[in-house]
């Protein structure tokens, strides 16, 4: 395909999925800044990997260039730092055990605060699979990994997330 | 189904991937199983908690637009003229105030039309998001391994294959006799509808023909050019279609003209 063609492509699918691909760096990274300079990374690199699109899923292919530009801010960085973490300044309930009596502003930040804390393997699948509406396919495509992998991964990081979320003295009687 | 069969099977149900018999089974094992309702009961409210929009974050205005410059893209679709080509670097701020100043220099110019202007606004908004959609599956076909979902030169092969997957199968012609052969097929987006696209290839051009749903927009179609690439709304049989290629204006006249001659309606192609 010709240059023109292929840079109309993916300035149109970087577009087209920029809230996703935002949304995936924001959480990979913890912070606007780096987000935002790393999908601006991921747009440039695919500008220029556009004809290794071999077909397939392009929200796939897209937001797979995103995470790889995460990942390797991630590593040059050190480690995950939350410049702006509006939640952070709340304060902790001692109330954690009643999960019903929390407000929904607190009760979001919780979730917020327990899904940075999971370890990045089983975030980055939640967030594709649970606000991306991602299938186990496109994920696996995303993340590099087989369909299985996908299913554990959502599996683990869904017991952990609740198990962090429901209170300390009942057990995860699901088996997962 | 045995619990620990079920157990591993909720997760796969609650984000809709199994198939329907693994599902009706899992249904009926969940009814008459406490332990597995509640535990499906407790993935959902996690996934109602996690789906909640205030844990998503929407790409910064800042970052759209360093991206939208970046790719030099504009979202309306531009006047064929090409004088327009040149102000690409205001493009991204335009639109909106430019909208609103042309809608009063007119309403200046024609006196009293206002209304009609403020109804057709609306109209070519659908038809701006339709079009971008068009430049985007073309563009999108252009990248992938093969334009084509079928690939025939035969229209007795292409026909049958639109027929069992969109409601109603478009009007299949070959023009190859006169420069413009038939390559095939495909299915596409358009919005959330699913549109069937006939596929030409003249010379080096490809040309996409997509067959649009009737209303939203279709009808109120407007020729526009984007990055070189050119789409014209035209009439295929009864339905309201459109073309995206690169090729110069007198070739797609004449494509145009070809269609328009077959269709049988007796209407001029590029109205």
């Amino acid at each position: 395909m010709s240059g023109v063609a292929a840079n109309a492509w993916v300035g149109e699918l970087a577009q087209r999925h920029l809230d996703a691909a935002y949304n995936l760096g924001r959480w990979l990274l913890g912070n606007d800044q780096d987000a935002a300079d790393a999908v601006h990374d991921a747009y440039l690199r695919a500008a220029r990997a556009a004809h290794t699109y071999a077909g397939g899923n392009a929200r796939a292919w897209w937001l797979a260039i995103v995470r790889n530009c995460c990942l390797t801010m991630l590593s040059t960085r050190g480690r995950e730092k939350p410049l702006d973490d509006e939640t952070a300044a709340l304060p902790r309930t001692a109330a954690n055990e009643v999960e019903e009596r929390v407000d929904a502003a607190q009760s979001h930040a919780r979730i917020a605060e327990h899904l940075r804390a999971l370890p990045t393997e089983f975030r980055e699948a939640l967030v594709l699979r649970e606000f991306e509406d991602l299938s186990y396919r496109e994920i696996a495509d995303v993340l590099g990994v087989p369909i299985g992998t996908v299913m554990s991964r959502l599996s683990r990081g869904r017991a952990l997330l609740q198990r962090a979320l429901e209170s300390p003295a009942r057990e995860i009687s699901s088996g997962m | 189904m045995e619990c620990n069969r079920a157990v591993t099977l909720l997760e796969p149900y609650l984000d809709k991937e199994l198939d329907r018999a693994e599902a009706r089974e899992l249904e009926d094992h969940v009814d008459g199983c406490a332990d597995c309702r509640a535990a499906l009961t407790r993935l959902d409210t996690l996934r109602v908690a996690l789906r909640d929009r205030s844990l998503r974050h929407a790409a910064p205005a800042a970052l759209r637009e360093r991206i939208a410059a970046a790719a030099g893209s504009a979202d309306a679709p531009v006047p064929v003229s090409p004088a327009a080509a040149a102000p690409r670097r205001h493009r991204t701020a335009a639109p909106a105030w430019w909208r609103m100043a042309a809608a009063f220099v007119l309403t200046f110019a024609a006196g009293g039309a206002f209304v009609h202007l403020w109804n057709s606004g609306k109209a070519d908004d659908e038809s701006a998001l339709i079009a971008r959609d068009l430049f985007a599956s073309h563009w999108r076909a252009l990248a992938a391994a093969s334009p084509v979902d079928v690939v025939s030169t035969d229209r007795h092969t292409v026909k049958p294959w639109f027929a069992g997957k969109v409601a109603q199968a478009p009007l299949v012609q070959d023009f190859a006799d006169q420069g413009f052969p038939l390559v095939g097929g495909r299915i596409d987006y358009v919005g959330t509808q699913r549109v069937p696209v006939l596929v030409y290839r003249h010379g080096q051009h490809l040309i996409d023909v997509f067959v649009l749903p009737q209303g939203a927009g279709s009808a109120e179609m407007r020729p526009a050019a984007r990055l070189g690439y050119s789409l014209d709304p035209l009439i295929l049989g009864a339905q309201p279609a459109a073309v995206v290629s690169d090729m110069d204006q007198q070739e797609l006249v004449k494509f145009a003209q070809l269609i328009a001659a077959r269709s049988g309606d007796g209407k001029d192609a590029a109205h």
